[in-house]
């Protein structure tokens, strides 16, 4: 199969600790991808690895035909892998509408097409309406709410037109119609732009819902691959 | 970005107004001389809020681009025999060179690490120049060391009006320069940076890169005003490379509120100028700025302006509800609130 992402014999210890065990996966592309397991399976450490935040001790990833094992955060966004975090770290002096900015800040033909005030349909308009932050956009970052926050955090990782989305337990704690809505935007980006995604989530309904293939993780090791 | 808001209002062309009409009505050279002085540490401290405040990046070493353009003015003029405008020049792209280095340095750091390796930077260069004399000039002179080393100029007294209003365009230009700087595309990244480094690089920000880019531009600005003060007294000394200048310019932007630019230049004048004025030894200057530094920190946190803009969004009860401007920000340049 045609993969997009693929991960080889991937290791990571902290200290004497071992959290992954020659973790191998892929991600084809457009190919939605669920990630499961318990607390302290290693979850969010291989997303970590996969996304650039940490570097494996053993393996090689390799995206688009290209080995990225020691590419940071940064360059990964730049070439299409995006990702969210548990827990959103906003902008505290800035506003909505600034940190959509910033993410587009890196693509500058985009930047090109935006007048900045986010109101003439471009890109950060656009970005803001379908992530339905638009009436917040004057809103500080700090001042928002857990619903609004996972939000932007998809807006930013929306932002670079992403070929992978990685999305770690972004729907925790949300209300119901938070879910719904985020579950919309998820599908619509897997439909209408062919953007594949890795979702962790603790919850398995969401993930049978969202996802082709479901992987488990349990003790640093995949121990299952359930198709749906 | 064309964001220059706060120009556009009355206050400060009305502050402009004034320090320009000031030395028609009192022309005591004394005093002359506070403002003068005043002007330059003004801009020092605006330049030290390009990095400690739009971008975060804690710096108390700051007097090391400052003190080293002036050396660099020092010894260009006077050992190397370089036309003054060429070696105000060097000195700054000097001072912008040396920013780069420490932005380099200090790019995998963060926190109270930068505060330290900023610190200890400017402290080694401050023990340089106080204790070792380099240089000797002709006539047997020793140069360098607590004298300093002194500047050939192509005047030999300049005029206290002329010193005074070249000094005051310097800071309206340096200002302005830096405001634009701070609104920019880059000046938001900078922000983005200062608030959360970890979003930022997930949004593809190579933080690295940025880090330098606010020592650079900060170091740039404050070797222009070390190159201007080298000028104004004529001399360089190891005080320019001094930790009470960084501290001085760190107090000054804490006070006026960090980020903001206008407000840290607003801050240097009015305490350089109340406490120079008043004629206070140097000790109990220090001990001052160091009182009005915890008194901030304590029952300020947001240094005036932040202060000023949470009372203003108390009063009001309007929070949210503010008219668009141009990024998201309303006529006085704040984030809608």
């Amino acid at each position: 199969m045609n993969e997009l992402l693929s991960a080889e014999g991937i290791g990571k210890s902290f200290g004497t600790t071992r959290i992954l065990s020659g973790i191998s996966m892929s991600v084809a592309p457009g190919e939605p991808v669920g990630l499961f397991g318990p607390n302290g399976s290693g979850k969010t450490t291989l997303v970590n690895i996969l996304s650039g935040l940490l570097l494996p001790d053993t393996g090689t990833v390799r995206f688009d035909g290209k080995e990225i094992s020691r590419l940071p955060l940064d360059a990964r966004y730049r070439l299409g892998i995006a990702r969210t975090f548990q827990i959103p770290h906003p902008y505290p002096a800035l506003s909505v509408l600034e940190a959509v900015r910033v993410a587009l800040a890196v693509n500058a033909s985009k930047r090109k097409e935006d007048d900045g005030t986010g109101e003439d349909g471009g890109p950060t308009g656009d970005l803001l309406a379908r992530t339905g932050l638009f009436n917040q956009r004057f809103v500080p970052c700090a001042r928002l709410s857990q619903g609004c926050l996972r939000r932007l955090e998809f807006a930013r990782a929306l932002a670079c037109r992403p070929k992978l989305l990685i999305l770690d337990e972004i729907f925790s704690a949300l209300s119901a119609a938070d879910e719904a809505d985020l579950t919309a935007l998820l599908r619509a980006a897997n439909r209408d732009e062919g953007t594949a995604f890795l979702l962790v989530s603790h919850n398995p309904p969401l993930l049978k819902s969202l996802c082709r293939r479901i992987l488990v993780l349990e003790e640093g090791r995949i121990v299952r691959e359930r198709k749906v | 970005m064309r964001n220059a808001a706060p120009f556009r209002g009355g206050w400060p062309a009305a502050g402009i107004g004034l320090l320009l009409f000031f030395p028609l009505s009192s022309p005591d050279a004394f005093f002359l001389d506070v403002f003068t002085t005043g002007f330059l540490l003004a801009a020092f401290a605006a330049s030290w809020d390009v990095v400690g405040g739009v971008s975060g990046q804690i710096t108390l070493g700051h007097a090391l681009p400052f003190g080293a353009a002036a050396y660099a003015c020092a010894l260009l003029t006077s050992l190397a025999g370089w036309p003054l405008p060429l070696a105000v020049a060097a000195a700054i792209v000097l001072a912008a060179a040396v920013g780069a280095g420490i932005g380099t340095l200090s790019a995998p750091l963060a926190g109270p690490f930068v505060a330290l390796l900023t610190l200890a930077l400017g402290e080694i260069a401050h023990e340089a120049a106080v204790g070792n004399t380099f240089f000797s000039g002709p006539g047997g002179y020793a140069w360098g060391g607590e004298g300093g080393i002194p500047l050939t100029l192509p005047w030999r007294d300049a005029s206290p009006f002329l010193s005074y209003y070249a000094a005051l365009a310097f800071l309206c230009l340096a200002s302005f320069g830096m405001l634009r700087f701070s609104r920019s595309g880059a000046g938001l990244i900078l922000r983005a940076v200062a608030g959360s480094p970890i979003t930022a690089q997930a949004s593809g920000i190579p933080i690295a890169r940025f880090k330098r880019l606010a020592f650079t531009v900060g170091s740039a600005f404050a070797g222009a005003a070390g190159a201007g003060f080298a000028l104004h007294v004529g001399r360089a000394t190891a005080t320019d490379l001094s930790l009470e200048l960084s501290f001085q310019a760190a107090t000054f932007a804490a006070v006026g509120g960090r980020g903001t630019i206008v407000a840290p230049v607003v801050a240097a004048l009015v305490l350089h100028v109340l406490f120079q004025g008043l004629s206070l030894p140097p000790s109990a200057r220090i001990l001052l700025y160091a009182l009005t530094l915890l008194v901030t920190l304590r029952f300020f946190p947001g240094g005036v302006v932040g202060t000023a803009r949470d009372l203003a969004s108390r009063i009001a009860g309007r929070e949210g509800a503010r008219p668009p401007g141009r990024h998201g920000r309303n006529r006085n340049g704040e984030v809608a609130r």
